[in-house]
């Protein structure tokens, strides 16, 4: 047996590790130069910065941190992230505990840039303050259409802000866009009302459904809190068990950020019992679906959603319409 | 103590067809080094048959490594090692080992009977579990050494000879012909010491050949017949009688030994009178 | 009371299928930790725990989504490669053992959290998956995972019957071992392969930080009643199922504060809490090596010590005589 000497060994070790760095310091591709004159906005999560982008048009550049199926309470900013911020006009975030692990990041960008706390444009009154969230209120705003138009406000009016000459543009994009919010709320609460009303119960596995339930006539039960780590107990698991079967809700759902785990285990748990609880279908919860796809853009998360839930509970569908693209089958 | 007397084994005869060997052990142009320092170097020596042999030398001249090397528990840097004309793996079944008493955990939770069968489970091969004869032969180790009543006292219970007999007996039960004990005199009292002696003689009026690492100089010529003298390279190695002598043991002390002349002769003067 | 009768009478399949997981993970886990204890590499079980993590995370890389057996996988070869990595600094360097491990248990798990951060931060990262592997969720065993443990455990078992002489002497003398002709090198491996397969089926269930003290607890717990080795495994096997099966009970049973977000307790951590009261049960009250026994012994021999001198002194109700050098093994004590 060769002995391998110490250095062999330590470079082996700092190999891996250089790697394992380098990897993780990788560019988040940034948006590139700038045309001549726009206006750079960074906002946190899809929701906001997609209202952004529909609002701004041609002049402003709007991108947003995270991404597809990222999860918010646990993101943290990367250098490139900070570099982009950095670069800003323009930072919007959501606040109210949302971006829980960036928030000294945001605080430091606000002492030189424009920080924009999109949810200030709400009315305390409005907001939700359940008891698991422990006296903080519940941040996932964006699934009541309708305080999420006010928010939509705020933003066209931080942009007219930081770039006054393009008041009449923002003002025209907004004035479209919020036509199109409208009829988005009217829709949602048009078809969810299609569900019978003993099958309005919607179980997740992640607490982030309560506006869209508030606003839309849904009663919402999550099995876990607002952190996406913590343990679901047995008990849990039981009472869980005990209230889908006796209630017969058909149907679970699972989100794009949480483990499906919790939720397998719940359906053998009632298939045990004689009764059958599907799989929903995947909802968006934190993030939007892949940019490029129709689920890619706030309206279009809100509508699968709408869908998929109705669906799934026993509701009516409408056929496709034209405006807001196709509507995609998730089986 | 057991009186029973030695019954020559079957397996010391010599196999049929096998070249007649006239050293139990050869050591060709042995180095061994740990971490890169030498502990053996370039040692050549032949170890004859029917003989007590002992290896002794100062701390650290790698006394234990001989064994270990010959074994094949160490990797040689150089050289070879053939037992019985053979490569060791050739003839594992003809050899007995006693390793050190602290190498080994004495809290584990065996009894001095399943250290002793333990002895056997080169015979029984993989899978199988030792039987009814395996424990005989067993029992029958531990009475060649005293221990048949401690058969099922915890091992930790035992005294540091007790412990050594049971080492040993456990090597008898591998019913060799060639043993290679480390240090089998170590720390014993007087009555193991004698029980240890009675045993080796033993073997050899059986024909077996016993290889010891010995750590007392003033028994060794009384107990061994054949010595091999050491520090770290081979001092000497021949008949206890013209080998141990004080020029060779000054050479292998080099001057650790304080009363070297007249200890040599006085030993030598009283193992003659044996 | 009544959640308590709901779980005897195993209403529940959920609870049914925890307590089916666990308490099989605890018998696998007691026996084959046994061995680890006995060859002193009880805290290599805890090393391949972590190194679970980054290889979970590689996993996700290559596969490219959540995928419980791209997980398990990348959980085992990592867990290979953290013993292989500790075998490796102890046979070819000077650093000691408990360095070794310490360095490869912070080493795997540091590097394990790079690349969960890394996997959070790209879209379409999902380290909700990650977590739960890690981090333990016994409540949501569902029945395949249950079965995986099962076919595990009875693995397990089946390799200790058949090995078990060779397995004794690893553990009690490898030289001899060596001596007699066997791989000891491949027998080690078998035995840490043993070991990181069962840590890896069972850290769903009870996490990364945990799992080592159900390998280890039911082993050293068992040592104290027995002073055979069959024996001991047969307990130590006893222990850890029951450990399972109590922590389960506990846990689907006794009612947590309201308040909280969840109700009741994680079962992890209560079947850990079980294992480490067994150990301490064990370590007072076990009849020969307990420490109630030892001091009732020490405490009686004093007595009978002080008894036998005051005779000798010619009266047996004079004061008894303060011993001038006070020791602490009583003279008269039965040599073996």
């Amino acid at each position: 047996m060769t002995a391998f000497s110490r250095r062999t060994v330590a470079g082996l070790l700092i190999g891996l590790i250089a790697i394992a760095l380098a990897w993780g310091c990788k560019d988040k591709g940034s948006p590139g130069p700038s045309s001549s004159g726009t206006l750079r906005v960074v906002a946190t999560i899809g929701m906001i910065g997609d209202v952004a982008r529909n609002i701004a048009g041609d002049r402003a550049q709007v991108t947003w941190l995270m991404g597809e199926g990222v999860d918010p309470h646990l993101y943290k900013a990367s250098p490139g992230d900070v570099r982009l911020m950095a670069d800003a006009d323009v930072i919007l975030y959501n606040g109210l505990h949302l971006e829980g692990r960036m928030a000294d990041v945001i605080v430091k960008m606000a002492r030189t840039k424009t920080v924009v706390r999109v949810t200030e444009a709400i009315d305390e009154s409005q907001l939700r303050e359940p008891p698991e969230f422990q006296g903080q209120y519940d941040p996932h705003v964006w699934f009541d259409v309708a305080l999420w138009s006010r928010v939509a406000e705020r933003i066209r009016d931080a942009l007219i802000e930081a770039d006054p000459d393009g008041r009449e543009t923002y003002a025209a994009n907004a004035e479209a866009y919020l036509t199109k919010l409208r009829e988005l709320d009217e829709y949602a609460r048009a078809t969810i009302a299609t569900i019978p009303e003993n099958r309005r119960v919607m179980v997740t596995a992640h607490d982030a459904f309560g506006y869209f339930g508030r606003a839309y006539g849904l009663e919402v039960k999550g099995i876990q809190g607002i952190s996406t780590d913590s343990e679901a107990s047995l008990q849990d698991i039981n009472a869980l068990v005990d209230m889908l079967v006796q209630d017969r809700i058909p149907a679970v759902f699972v989100e794009s950020s949480v483990s499906r785990k919790t939720i397998d285990a719940l359906v053998e748990g009632c298939r045990a019992r004689g009764h059958t609880v599907a799989v929903g279908g995947e909802l968006f919860s934190d993030a939007m679906g892949p940019e490029g796809t129709p689920e890619g853009t706030y309206i279009g998360m809100v509508r699968h959603n709408v869908n998929t839930v109705t669906r799934a509970l026993g509701g009516q569908v409408p056929p496709t319409t034209a405006d807001t693209g196709a509507s995609r089958e998730n089986p | 103590m057991s009186t029973a007397t030695p019954q020559p084994s079957a397996s010391s005869a010599p196999k049929t067809g096998t070249p007649a060997s006239p050293s139990a052990v050869e050591v060709h142009d042995v180095t061994v080094a740990y971490h890169r320092k030498p502990v053996l170097w370039d040692v050549d020596v032949q170890l004859p048959t029917a003989k007590l042999i002992a290896i002794i030398g100062p701390n650290g001249a790698g006394k234990s490594t001989l064994l270990k090397a010959i074994l094949g528990l160490v990797p040689l840097a150089s050289g070879r090692v053939e037992v019985f004309g053979k490569p060791l793996k050739e003839v594992r079944s003809r050899i007995g080992y006693v390793p050190q008493r602290e190498t080994v955990d004495w809290d584990f939770p065996v009894d001095a009977l399943d250290v002793v069968l333990m002895g056997r489970y080169g015979k029984l091969g993989w899978l199988r579990r030792p039987g009814k004869a395996d424990r005989d032969a067993a029992m029958h180790s531990l009475e060649q050494v005293g221990m048949a009543p401690f058969a099922h006292r915890q091992i930790s219970q035992l005294s540091g000879g007790q412990q050594q007999r049971v080492f040993l007996a456990r090597a008898l039960a591998q019913d060799a012909d060639l043993y290679f004990m480390d240090e089998p005199f170590a720390g014993v009292d007087a009555a193991t010491e004698q029980a240890i002696v009675e045993v080796l003689r033993r073997l050899r009026t059986a024909g077996k050949t016993v290889v010891a690492v010995h750590h007392d100089l003033q028994t060794a010529p009384e107990y061994f017949d054949h010595v091999v003298m050491l520090n770290m390279r081979l001092i000497a190695a021949g008949p206890m009688e013209t080998t141990f002598t004080a020029k060779n043991l000054q050479s292998t002390y080099g001057g650790r030994l304080t009363i070297l002349e007249e200890t040599a002769e006085a030993i030598r003067r009283g193992g003659r009178e044996r | 009371m009544d959640a308590l009768l709901r779980l005897l009478t195993l209403q529940d399949a959920n609870t049914r299928t925890v307590l089916l997981g666990t308490g099989v993970l605890g018998v696998a886990c007691g026996v084959i930790g046994s061995f680890a204890v006995l060859r002193r590499r009880a805290l290599v079980g805890d090393a391949v725990s972590h190194a679970a993590l980054p290889g979970v995370c590689a996993a996700y890389f290559i596969v490219g989504e959540r995928s419980f057996w791209a997980f398990l996988v990348g959980a085992l070869v990592f867990g290979v490669l953290a013993s292989a990595f500790i075998s490796f600094i102890w046979t070819a360097t000077r650093v000691k053992e408990d360095a070794a491990v310490a360095l490869a248990i912070s080493g795997f798990f540091g590097l394990g959290i790079v690349m969960s951060r890394m996997i959070q931060n790209q879209p379409g990262g999902n380290r909700a998956g990650l977590d739960s592997f890690i981090f333990g969720k016994a409540a949501s065993m569902t029945m395949s995972d249950a079965g995986l443990i099962g076919v595990v455990a009875a693995v397990v078992l089946l390799v200790v019957a058949l090995l078990y002489k060779e397995l004794k002497l690893l553990c009690f003398d490898r030289d001899f071992a060596a001596s007699l002709g066997w791989p000891t090198l491949l027998l080690d491996l078998l035995l840490m392969a043993l070991v990181c397969v069962c840590t890896v089926v069972g850290l769903p269930a009870v996490g990364v930080v945990l799992m080592v003290s159900l390998l280890v607890i039911p082993g050293v717990a068992a040592r104290f009643w027995t002073e055979r080795l069959e024996v001991m495994l047969l307990i130590a096997g006893a222990l850890g199922g029951a450990a399972g099966l109590l922590g389960t009970t506990l846990s689907a049973t006794v009612p947590a504060p309201e308040s909280g977000l969840t109700r009741g307790w994680p079962t992890g951590p209560l079947i850990t809490l079980v294992a480490a009261a067994f150990f301490v049960i064990s370590m007072l009250l076990a009849p020969r090596r307990g420490v109630l026994a030892d001091l009732i012994r020490r405490v009686s021999l004093r007595r009978r010590l002080q008894s036998q001198n005051a005779l000798l002194a010619g009266d047996d109700r004079s004061p008894l005589p303060e011993s001038p050098h006070p020791t602490d093994r009583p003279r008269g004590e039965a040599q073996p």
